[in-house]
């Protein structure tokens, strides 16, 4: 019992972000209502390999809970024959309050995003957030599905570097 | 890939697309079999992982409704029992609080806890104490032994279980007292209970009975179901 009590603390404390997560990637509430249920389903699963794989404890929780819904995204896109992400809401720019933030990491990764030609910036976030597979981002950007993931690979090296400075 | 990047790179690369869930069905198959023999990759992919999980800080939060919780509870326990997410966290300062620093340890608690019971706590290796519980048609044995430097004693359940909605309560008896409660045995095959410091020194000569109780535990302090077995604690 005392495995669920810490279990129900942690619902408590964590699931209105991992909602959001889920209604940020679905755009859709019953589905992210779904989602969410299987996510903490999962998480109390595997709590157990959880050591393993090396992430923080609230970067383990939002990856299982992004993931997830991603997953529950492009089933919906290869159901409904909705291929090229057409359903896609653009980031909102960060506003003044999210670049105030210089000290964070999440304005590391700003920052680092920003040093990224603006349409491969826009591809990551694209692949993270909206599920955005290779050949969607093909599309959008409207060049060789190839090419697209060597210039994204490229980016995602200069990130990298970017973010281990 | 056809561009040519010095391997290293093209790892690091990989593992990003891993993360962002970009590489092809095939492809992120072979790279999650790297994983679980290349350390070195899985610090990429964690990295990674790290730095795009910030992509979800600007992320509003969003109060999911409750019947989630009652249908994830239900999903994973079915009926037994229900634990009420404790309402003094659901707001205010403290939520906050807890939707930062705390959510941390309280994944530890639950990993701690969810590994024990997948691979179950193994005993202490040089136990002060043990005791073999048996009842009467060996439906039941479990076996217990005392850590001395931890104050802690480990409960096997080596066959027999709790009758359907009962639980298992263990107590100490020490010498003409009544029984004291040492809490109740986890759900799980094998665990660790606490002893009180003030009941350690008592141990010792003492006998340790378990008895059938409703769920959560006698609710007067004294057993109310039938004793199932009681043994003498020895010395090692």
């Amino acid at each position: 019992m005392g495995d669920r009590r810490a279990f129900a603390a942690l619902y408590q404390a964590t699931s209105a972000k991992l909602f959001g997560i889920c209604l940020r990637v679905l755009q859709d509430r019953s589905e992210a209502e779904d989602v969410l249920q299987d996510v903490y389903v999962k998480i109390w699963r595997n709590a157990g390999q959880y050591q393993v794989n090396g992430l923080s404890p609230m970067t383990w929780l939002i990856t299982i809970a992004r993931n997830a819904s991603i997953d529950r995204l492009r089933r919906r896109r290869a159901m409904s024959g909705d291929s090229d992400g057409a359903d896609l809401q653009a980031d909102p720019a960060p506003g003044p309050e999210a670049r105030a933030m210089a000290a964070s990491d999440s304005a590391r990764l700003t920052g680092c995003l920003g040093e990224l030609d603006e349409r491969h910036a826009q591809a990551v976030k694209g692949a993270y957030l909206d599920g955005e597979t290779y050949a969607d981002l093909a599309v959008r950007f409207d060049v060789p599905l190839n090419t697209m993931r060597t210039w994204l690979r490229r980016s995602l090296l200069k990130l990298r570097e970017c973010l281990s400075r | 890939m056809s561009d040519a990047l010095p391997e290293r790179d093209a790892d690091k690369a990989l593992a990003g697309e891993y993360a962002l869930g970009l590489l092809p069905p095939d492809e992120a198959v072979a790279f999650e079999a790297r994983l679980a023999s290349e350390p070195q990759l899985r610090a990429l992919y964690a990295d990674w992982a790290e730095d795009l999980a910030r992509l979800t800080d600007r992320i509003d939060p969003v109060a999911p409704p409750p019947q989630i919780w009652a249908g994830t509870e239900e999903r994973l326990f079915g009926s037994r029992g229900r634990v009420r997410p404790s309402a003094a966290w659901s707001g205010g300062w403290l939520g906050t609080l807890m939707g930062g620093i705390t959510a941390t340890v309280l994944v530890l608690a639950l990993i701690v806890g969810a590994d024990l019971m997948q691979r179950g706590p193994s005993g202490p290796s040089d136990p002060a104490y043990v005791a073999e519980l048996v009842s009467e048609e060996r439906n039941l044995i479990l076996f217990a032994a005392y850590d001395a430097q931890q104050g802690t004693l480990f409960v096997e359940r080596q066959s027999g279980a709790p009758a359907q909605n009962r639980t298992l309560e263990l107590w100490l008896i020490a010498g003409s007292d009544a029984p004291v409660s040492l809490g109740v045995l986890p759900d799980a095959r094998a665990g660790v209970i606490d002893i009180p410091e003030a009941l350690r020194p008592r141990l010792e000569g003492a006998a340790l009975a378990v008895s059938d109780e409703p769920e959560g535990g006698s609710p007067t302090g004294a057993p109310t179901g039938a004793v199932l077995a009681v043994a003498q604690i020895t010395n090692t």
